[in-house]
């Protein structure tokens, strides 16, 4: 890479141009110039806004930030104080029986895809409509498990939100599984197969073990996607200013959905809590993402 | 001790006559549940199409052709029509591709041939951390800092310059300059695609051979004609399939748009102006909503599936092709 | 000229006779009857018919693409794997015709071990990957498992090398020493025959030294079938050698009349290096 900026660097400079003038025309080292700096501006403007939101999020987060933020429920309307734990809890537990729900179905999706489907028609179809789901829009997402669940069961529930995280995480494992269970060697399968081990064996302990730092990645980055996400829980969890039911039905507090409302809300406790939410969600997304990229780095080394 | 044990064993070498296999049902167990799983995809994907048409299904009986064509959306006469969420929802995702394809472009430019070795690394994970801020905080960041900054500097000096002028006049005129609008949707959702597009368009230039960019710029060729006449040309399939996967991603998001669309349901010719999309009005209104507005709703969502789907199945298409050849 | 003279002049066989006798009156334990292979539409394998004894060393030689690895592969099926391979004919292990579809694939592998060109530890402790095979068919207390393994890993010369670290993956061990845990891992099976495809292409020349013995070795308990692209290595370690040309057995016989006085033209400008 380096050799070809070399080789890209007009040669005239070192050339006195008084003495030859340069080949190369001055109006192809303009357009060469602009294509350099307009990149390079591209790059910086991507950097800055990430800076920006990083930026936001602390000075106003760290504002918020009170002795009752992780103890207290959210405050209802007008009153006074409070804090953001059962938004916490309420999107800790949907998103992890999402998660739970997601990585089984989506590790056996993907293993079908990459080790019994491969080359088959239906393994091409489903691959297809995989790839497709995995750029679903996601509210649509919500108001297929609102028809599924939420209006049969007369209530909104956290299982109906943990529901529509599964369904947005699931394609992102399918795909992650079947990427990293073709990269291990064929021969890894026969040498299991020569031992006389039935397929689903030299699955289990071979090539899943094998592919095991790239699945758990996908993983991670399932769970960072659906930490997030806002719009499929408006219609199935929605929201609550108390502590919800042990059973998770009626309305489940969360934390992006609590951010939507209170950061939009007239009062300024509840906009106060609203960024306290915001930079802790955020903070522990890119968290997630930076170790997910840690996690596949010897994969990719191997 | 271990001349024992070998004795035992070549005893036994011969012996084995018969031996007992693992169960053969397991197998057939595992096989069952993975091909299940794959199937489950399948029906997930059915099963949103399915509700939403469902769910939909009253609105177009009620309202026929007419829903798309028209632009009322009256709750107190139950007068429904998508033309308005429609327009929006197309405005604000090709203002996001104007805007976000060119950025998306000098990136990955920028890190496959400008940047030096030792900061590759972390630029190129600012960028992919930037498809990580979830599109809620995008929405925050737009309606607080982005929203005022561009009412000052952007709405205001432009109104002032354009007012009286034919067709600019109305285009860039903000009759309320607030800062929020289609525009300033279409920069947001820029800057949300930028991260997707960048990233493919970068493994695809990562993908040309060596060798061919090696001898252009062999032949003499400026970084920028290197790009133009043989990098564009040969990841140009696969990148307008990224582009479309980012304009499919630009139409279905809803949190970030949400906050800074403005939500007004009125058609106007200009870009500074509020507007509305399909996901966003979703999201304002569905749990509040009964009846005849629930149905015409969701037959928004079908109009959004139908539109969504179309291009990514193309943006599929076009990437998976490139794959191959 | 003489072709031992022939094989000497080019420096081609070092040592022309293999160290032990063939035994010919060794009973027959595979024999391959009226063999023929496909893949897809291609014809592979042709019309092969060939014994292998029990407790000797068979070579396969040939150029590449000649269908000795295809041979190779049909000894435990390993073909069947990919749906578009099919085999005709019979393979007769111990008198029972192996491509007979009802045979249960699994139980014949673990009676037919292999070992591949590449080595192929799995991403497991070098103890786990041992006893790999035996978990798998045979409940043993921990007691015996352990004296299993250390039996198979001296059997394959890795014991001293590997006895303290066997907790530690098998993925850190050198290339040739991946090699002799991948022979452990099948000899732990105590398998009835080895197939060793190319196993020694993919080392330097040390490491193939050790592998050579150990097959010597091995040849004590177990019936052997080796494909390999370097003759010298057919002529020092086995007493027979069939050799292959475009999907047809050409020649078979001792290994030390296939070097000396081959009968057919094509195995003796392939032996002396006019082609292949």
């Amino acid at each position: 890479m380096d050799a070809a900026n070399t080789l890209a660097a007009p040669p005239a400079g070192t050339v006195p141009p008084a003495k030859r003038p340069s080949r190369v025309r001055a109006s192809r080292r303009t357009a060469d110039r602009s294509l350099r700096i307009a990149c390079t501006l591209a790059t910086l403007l991507g950097a800055i806004v990430l800076g920006s939101i990083l930026m936001m999020l602390i000075v106003e987060g760290v504002k918020g930030l009170s002795p009752t933020l992780l103890t207290q429920p959210t405050p209802g309307p007008g009153s006074e104080g409070g804090g953001i734990a059962n938004a916490i809890l309420g999107s800790l537990v949907m998103t992890v029986i999402g998660i739970l729900i997601a990585t089984p179905i989506g590790v056996m999706a993907g293993t079908y895809l990459a080790e019994y489907g491969r080359a088959s028609k239906l393994a091409d179809v489903i691959r297809f409509l995989n790839d497709i789901l995995l750029s679903a829009p996601s509210i649509l997402i919500g108001l297929f498990v609102y028809t599924l669940m939420v209006r049969p069961m007369g209530t909104y529930s956290g299982w109906a939100g943990a529901v529509a995280l599964a369904i947005i995480a699931t394609p992102v494992i399918v795909r992650t599984t079947e990427d990293m269970m073709r990269l291990v060697p064929g021969t890894l399968r026969e040498a299991g197969a020569a031992l006389g081990a039935p397929p689903s064996v030299v699955i289990r302990s071979v090539t899943w073990r094998a592919a095991s730092a790239g699945i758990v990645t996908g993983i991670i980055l399932a769970l960072a996607r659906i930490a997030g996400e806002t719009a499929p829980l408006l219609f199935t969890a929605l929201n609550n200013n108390s502590w919800f039911n042990a059973n998770l039905m009626g309305g489940v507090a969360n934390l992006p959905v609590m951010i939507y409302q209170f950061a939009l809300s007239p009062y300024p406790n509840w906009q106060q809590l609203a960024w306290a939410g915001a930079l802790l969600i955020t903070v522990t997304i890119l968290a997630l993402s930076v170790i997910a990229r840690v996690v596949i780095k010897p994969q990719r080394a191997r | 001790m271990t001349t024992l044990t070998d004795q035992i064993a070549l005893a036994d070498t011969r012996s084995v006559a018969r031996r007992q296999g693992p169960s053969r049902g397991g197998d057939a167990v595992f096989r069952g549940a993975a091909y299940a799983s794959a199937l489950l995809v399948l029906l997930v994907l059915a099963g949103i199409l399915g509700s939403i048409l469902y769910g939909g299904w009253p609105a177009f009986r009620e309202f026929g052709f007419g829903f798309l064509t028209s632009s009322a959306w009256n709750i107190g006469t139950e007068q429904y029509g998508a033309l308005v969420a429609v327009i929006g929802t197309l405005a604000s995702a090709l203002l996001a591709l104007v805007i976000g394809v060119p950025i998306s472009l000098g990136i990955a430019i920028y890190l496959t041939q400008l940047c030096p070795g030792w900061a590759r690394k972390p630029v190129g994970m600012t960028i992919e951390l930037l498809a990580a801020v979830p599109s809620i905080i995008y929405g925050m960041w737009g309606l607080f800092i982005f929203a005022p900054l561009f009412a000052r500097f952007v709405q205001v000096p432009v109104s002032n310059l354009v007012e009286g002028m034919p067709v600019v006049g109305t285009l860039f005129y903000a009759r309320v300059p607030s800062g929020v609008g289609i525009l300033t949707a279409g920069i947001i959702l820029a800057i949300m695609i930028v991260p997707f597009v960048a990233s493919i368009a970068r493994d695809m230039l990562d993908q040309i051979p060596t060798i061919l960019r090696e001898s252009a710029y062999g032949i003499g060729c400026t970084t920028w004609e290197v790009v133009r006449h043989v990098l564009i040309p040969q990841a140009s399939v696969s990148i307008i399939g990224a582009i479309m996967l980012g304009l499919g991603r630009a139409l279905g998001e809803t949190m970030a748009v949400t906050f800074v669309i403005g939500n007004a349901n009125r058609l106007s010719a200009s870009i500074f102006d509020p507007g509305s999309t399909i996901a966003s009005r979703i999201a304002n209104e569905f749990n509040e909503a009964d009846g005849m507005q629930l149905n015409a709703l969701m037959a928004l969502g079908c109009i959004l599936f139908l539109i969504t789907f179309i291009v990514l199945i193309i943006a599929r298409l076009l990437t998976r092709r490139a794959k191959v050849a | 000229m003489s072709n031992a003279a022939a094989i000497a002049a080019k420096g081609a066989v070092t040592q022309p006779a293999a160290r032990a006798g063939a035994n010919a009156g060794a009973p027959v334990r595979i024999a391959v009857k009226d063999l023929n292979f496909y893949y897809g539409q291609f014809h592979g394998l042709k019309n092969i018919n060939l014994n292998f004894h029990d407790r000797q060393v068979t070579a396969l030689i040939g150029p590449s693409g000649c269908g000795k690895s295809t041979l190779l592969r049909t000894f435990n099926r390993i073909y069947s794997l990919y749906p578009e391979q099919r085999a005709e004919g019979q393979i007769l292990l111990d008198g029972e015709n192996i491509l007979d579809p009802k045979i249960d694939l699994n139980e014949l592998r673990s009676r037919v071990g292999m070992v591949f060109q590449k080595p192929t530890p799995f991403p497991m402790s070098i103890y786990d990957n041992v006893a790999f095979g035996m978990r798998l068919y045979e409940k043993l207390p921990k007691s015996e498992l352990d004296a299993r393994v250390e039996s198979a890993l001296r059997k394959a010369a890795l014991w001293d090398e590997v006895k303290d670290k066997l907790r530690q993956s098998g993925m850190g061990l050198s290339g040739g020493q991946q090699q002799r845990l991948c022979i452990a891992r099948t000899v732990a099976q105590r398998p009835e025959v080895i197939l060793f495809d190319e196993p020694t292409s993919a080392l330097d020349p040390i490491s193939t030294g050790r592998i050579e013995e150990l097959i010597e070795q091995l040849r004590d308990e177990f019936t052997i079938a080796i494909v390999t692209h370097n003759m010298q290595q057919a002529a020092r370690i086995s007493q027979f050698t069939a050799f292959m040309y475009l999907g047809e057995l050409i020649e078979f016989g001792q290994t030390n009349r296939i070097f000396m006085n081959p009968e057919k033209r094509q195995t003796q400008d392939y032996i002396t290096g006019r082609f292949g």
